[in-house]
């Protein structure tokens, strides 16, 4: 069979082929991500999947580059201060990765877009700082059957977990009620714990490796330098997923 | 009962069987801030806990 990498590609992802094999690199670039948010989450994950070699990477963010941005969010630089958050991501991710298909979209993730921006993605990463729009996410995930990765972080803390459709809870069944939307203190470190968490959990589904945070929450306490999780399964009363599981038990 | 709060402190409590949302009034945390496990695996607030639980309290974070 004809590998689908060329001699740069071999290259570049050696030590990942070390681990998974020109087989697994290849699942690897035939995947297609969506990257909700461009901030400080959305910087871990999109440099660690772009330098993964994800094969296609499409990121959404509506705003632009604020110094106040700079402490968290690696995938901009001083001088991209103004411009849109989506055109410097383009730039530092093409830097990183000029292999792999990249899309920046200006957009605001909501109703209207959601369906425009998901097409032809294969997983979506939540680098998103609000809950009304991963409740847009979820239910997007849910009715598209494709897994959502979900990061939050808030100063030292943080949690992550991977969301199947059909397999396990959803996000609203992890968390029934938006917490209060405020402003939040961020460390940059944090954002780094928590994204490459959800990266590193779309790897292992892509190549179908280990066990996936699947019905676990992760928690993570850096103020006490401690790792914690706790189990959680799909509420059978779940608006945002209960009709889709019933329709997976019967089959269509 | 041990519960563990959201700062991860651990404070024993002695109530009855009672719901989950009545132990977080009692400790005066917000119960849309937090979400809730009872002996490792997040419970409704609905749910009530007694003497030999244990219970989590973890504070939601949003950020990203």
């Amino acid at each position: 069979m004809i590998s689908m990498l060329n001699d740069a590609e071999r290259n570049r992802y050696s030590r990942q082929i070390r681990l998974f094999g020109e087989e697994g690199q290849e699942k690897l670039k035939r995947s297609s991500v969506f990257i909700a948010g461009a901030g400080g989450l959305g910087s871990i994950v999109s440099m660690y999947m772009a330098a993964a070699g994800f094969g296609k990477i499409c990121i959404a963010d509506c705003d632009s580059v604020e110094l106040s941005n700079l402490n968290r969010q690696v995938l901009h630089r001083t001088n991209d201060i103004g411009r849109h958050k989506a055109d410097s991501a383009l730039d530092t991710l093409r830097s990183i990765n000029p292999e792999i298909s990249i899309e920046t979209m200006v957009e605001t993730i909501n109703e209207e877009s959601i369906d425009q921006l998901l097409q032809g993605c294969d997983l979506i990463m939540d680098a998103m700082d609000n809950f009304p729009t991963r409740y847009l996410l979820n239910r997007a995930a849910m009715s598209r059957k494709i897994p959502l990765f979900h990061g939050a972080i808030s100063g030292l803390q943080g949690q992550a977990t991977t969301i199947i459709p059909g397999k396990t809870a959803c996000l609203r069944c992890i968390f029934p009620r938006a917490p209060p939307d405020a402003a939040f203190p961020a460390l940059g470190s944090t954002c780094g714990v928590i994204g490459s968490i959800q990266v590193t959990e779309a790897v292992k589904y892509i190549l179908g490796l280990g066990e996936l945070l699947q019905n676990r929450l992760l928690l993570w306490d850096g103020l006490n330098a401690c790792l914690d999780e706790v189990a959680c399964k799909p509420n059978p009363g779940c608006p945002d997923c209960a009709e889709q599981a019933g329709k997976m038990i019967n089959g269509q | 009962m041990k519960v563990t709060l959201p700062d991860g402190k651990i404070k024993e409590i002695e109530l009855d069987e009672i719901r989950i949302e009545e132990i977080l009034r009692t400790l005066n945390i917000n119960p849309v801030e937090v979400i809730v496990a009872k002996n490792g695996r997040i419970a409704p607030e609905d749910e009530t806990a007694g003497y030999a639980d244990e219970l989590k309290i973890v504070r939601v974070v949003h950020g990203g």
